[in-house]
């Protein structure tokens, strides 16, 4: 950040954004996003189609400029010294594309020359990373998008990064690919750098990520460590027991709960988020004082999947 | 899941000194950079089989056939070589074909980043962008210029080594390849041969051509009546060196092969010529970001515009027609070619000076070169 932020090491965020904004026409697709990713985790980015994700990744990496709004990457001011800043920074932006007529080596060496001389060699070392060495002098017209996403990333571990942006790196992988892209991320994490992962497919961001943020309408609507977002999240309480008819019917009187639900085989209770754990010891004694045989009783912690399109419904009723 | 660090804990972090050391923010391009373009460029199979084919195939084809049929039938197909065959092939072929594939090099190179989508790669990497954009002119021009240099050599060889070794001139076996001297002095020395023979007007002297003439030549008596006395050896000579100046233009035509001289101005305009269009083809492929409609507004240019700009004269729009490259890169052609664009020996050619000729070439290629670099420099990417 050009005011606020410390600078280059110093800074304890990777990225850094105030008020940012980007229209397109009348359209705002970048809303006043403050955003902070703390160096050294895996971050999601989440927001659902059209909710300003990409064009938020476009602004940061400078492929398009600002309307408003003042921006950091390690600490460096964007765009003022973009070059530093990107010279660690590797970026999948969209679908990865390449010249189809050179082989992924080629491009690699073509990337590799316009960052410093020393990327050239890390190229065997970032193919042989992505798992694409024995296909790096294969022509990339006769790559699958799957390998296209590996040399991707690949193309960003040429230029040893501190920070790297990867906008839907999991789409078109296959389940194996899709875990050794997993396993990839936490290694680079391990080895200290920063990845801001941007994604729809909520259950590989819960798996992969430590952080994340949520946009919609192009604004962060919630950011933080998963964990803690989480813990904010209502709690589903499983109840397995006879007379569930009855059973709502004690519950619903108390009060404990949001919803109590009858299903097929028992009844869903819905906690707020953060209820102690005592509550639900209240749930079982209520029903058995009541005569309601209880099978089982389990707690169901709401996911983030859950959990995110609870936060996206909730605004689109308030609006 | 692994927790997430505190704000500011230290992390191991990859090697942060090493991006200080390269200057990627610098508006001039790496040599690595200016590689890697050149190798991008020579890997477009099917723009290296144009690119070789017009520049070389096509004058290697021609003359290829040239050779072939003399050497079947050499009474009736002339040497493929020659003057005549130097020229028709530089200015004919190798001017225009020459501009249009290095304008689809230019447009191309200019293009292919962003159609291709390694743009993005590439500006992600913090590198300039106008390194990015300046790397290709160097890039372009490795490969384009020896390109037309080899099939100008080509051309060259053939003319110069296939050329005839004598021509005949109303019947008179000259020898070929000579300077005007040279004829003057070759012509002095076959008196008679030069004076009956070759056309010639205005020639003050009567002289004994045998029997009969056998020349268009000044009719010239056989027993001159009046004049018993013959001309001396010197006046024949002088005779003779006049005729052969009269003859000149004509011989010239059909010189063995061009000079030295000729044969480098050509090359350098040539490559001028080609210069001139991949840089242009650069600066509006990378303006419009595509290259078709680029490439298709250069062969405009070219081929409709630059004839008919050449040929018509608009009056109050002369400056105008002058500042069409075409017409200055014309003006800069060798004395001894033919007006590049035809016209069947006549010369359509604005008058101008070559210090307009050459501002205006210098207008286009830095003109477009900036907008080019511009507009790459300000595209979302």
């Amino acid at each position: 950040m050009m005011t606020a932020a410390r600078t280059g090491s110093d800074s304890p965020w990777a990225v850094e954004t105030r008020w940012l904004t980007k229209r397109f026409g009348s359209i705002v697709a970048v809303d006043g996003v403050d955003l902070r990713v703390p160096r050294g985790c895996a971050f999601g980015y989440l927001g659902p189609n059209g909710a300003g994700k990409t064009t938020l990744i476009r602004v940061l990496l400078g492929l398009t400029h600002a309307d408003a709004g003042e921006m950091s990457l390690l600490g460096h001011a964007v765009p003022r010294h973009r070059d530093v800043a990107l010279a660690r920074v590797g970026a999948i932006v969209d679908e990865p594309r390449f010249h189809g007529h050179l082989s992924g080596r080629q491009n690699l060496q073509l990337l590799a020359a316009a960052r410093e001389p020393a990327a050239r060699g890390r190229i065997d070392a970032s193919l042989e990373r992505v798992g694409m060495l024995h296909r790096g002098a294969d022509r990339v017209s006769k790559y699958s998008m799957g390998m296209r996403q590996r040399l991707g990333v690949a193309a960003c571990l040429i230029g040893d990064p501190q920070l790297l942006i990867l906008d839907e790196p999991m789409n078109g992988l296959d389940p194996a690919g899709m875990q050794e892209m997993r396993d990839m991320i936490r290694a680079l994490v391990a080895e200290g750098r920063t990845v801001v992962l941007s994604s729809h497919l909520l259950d590989e961001v819960e798996r992969t990520c430590d952080a994340v943020a949520i946009v919609d309408h192009g604004s962060v609507i919630r950011q933080g460590p998963i964990r803690e977002l989480l813990a904010g999240a209502s709690v589903t309480l499983r109840v397995d027991c006879s007379h569930p008819e009855r059973a709502r019917s004690l519950l619903v009187g108390i009060g404990v709960a949001v919803t109590v639900a009858v299903e097929a085989d028992g009844l869903a209770i819905t906690l707020p988020g953060g209820t102690p754990r005592d509550v639900i010891a209240d749930v079982a004694r209520i029903l058995v004082g009541g005569g309601i045989s209880v099978y089982r009783l389990q707690p169901v912690q709401t996911s983030l999947e859950s959990w995110f399109l609870q936060v996206t419904s909730r605004l689109g009723e308030r609006e | 899941m692994t927790t997430v660090p505190e704000a500011g804990a230290p992390a191991t972090q990859p090697d942060a000194m090493a991006p200080s050391r390269d200057r990627r923010g610098s508006p001039i391009p790496t040599g690595a950079l200016i590689a890697t373009r050149f190798l991008e460029l020579r890997k477009r199979r099917g723009l290296m089989i144009t690119l070789v084919l017009v520049t070389i195939g096509i004058p290697s084809v021609f003359l290829a056939v040239r050779l072939l049929l003399h050497a079947v039938a050499p009474a009736t197909y002339g040497p493929a070589g020659g003057y005549q065959t130097y020229t028709g092939l530089t200015a004919g072929v190798l001017y225009t074909f020459g501009f249009i594939v290095a304008a689809t090099l230019g447009c191309t190179a200019g293009s292919v980043d962003l159609s291709e989508g390694m743009f993005r790669h590439l500006v992600v990497t913090g590198r300039s962008r106008l390194a990015l954009y300046l790397a290709r002119i160097p890039a372009g021009l490795a490969i384009l210029v020896p390109l037309v240099a080899i099939g100008f050599t080509v051309v060259c060889a053939v003319c110069v080594f296939a050329a005839p070794t004598t021509l005949s001139l109303n019947g008179i076996s000259v020898p070929a390849g000579m300077s005007q001297t040279q004829l003057d002095t070759w012509a002095a020395d076959h008196a008679t041969e030069v004076i009956c023979d070759l056309p010639s007007t205005n020639v003050p002297l009567d002289v004994p051509c045998g029997t009969a003439p056998t020349g268009p030549g000044p009719r010239i008596s056989t027993t001159p009546p009046g004049n018993p006395v013959a001309p001396s050896e010197a006046e024949l000579r002088a005779v003779a060196t006049r005729v052969a100046q009269q003859n000149w233009t004509f011989y010239e035509r059909q010189f063995r092969y061009p000079s030295e001289s000729l044969m480098i101005k050509t090359g350098l305009w040539l490559e001028l010529e080609a210069a001139v269009g991949f840089l242009v083809g650069l600066g509006l492929g990378s303006l419009l970001g595509q290259r078709t409609v680029a490439l298709v507004l250069m062969i405009v240019l070219e081929v409709v515009l630059t004839p008919i700009v050449i040929r018509v004269r608009i009056p109050h729009l002369e400056n105008l027609e002058r500042a069409v490259v075409g017409v200055a890169t014309a003006h800069l052609e060798p004395g001894q070619l033919p007006l590049a664009f035809g016209g069947g020996g006549r010369d359509f050619r604005l008058t101008e000076s070559t210090t307009t000729a050459i501002c205006v070439i210098l207008a286009w290629i830095i003109g477009w070169s900036i907008l080019g670099a511009w507009r790459m420099m300000t595209r979302d990417a």
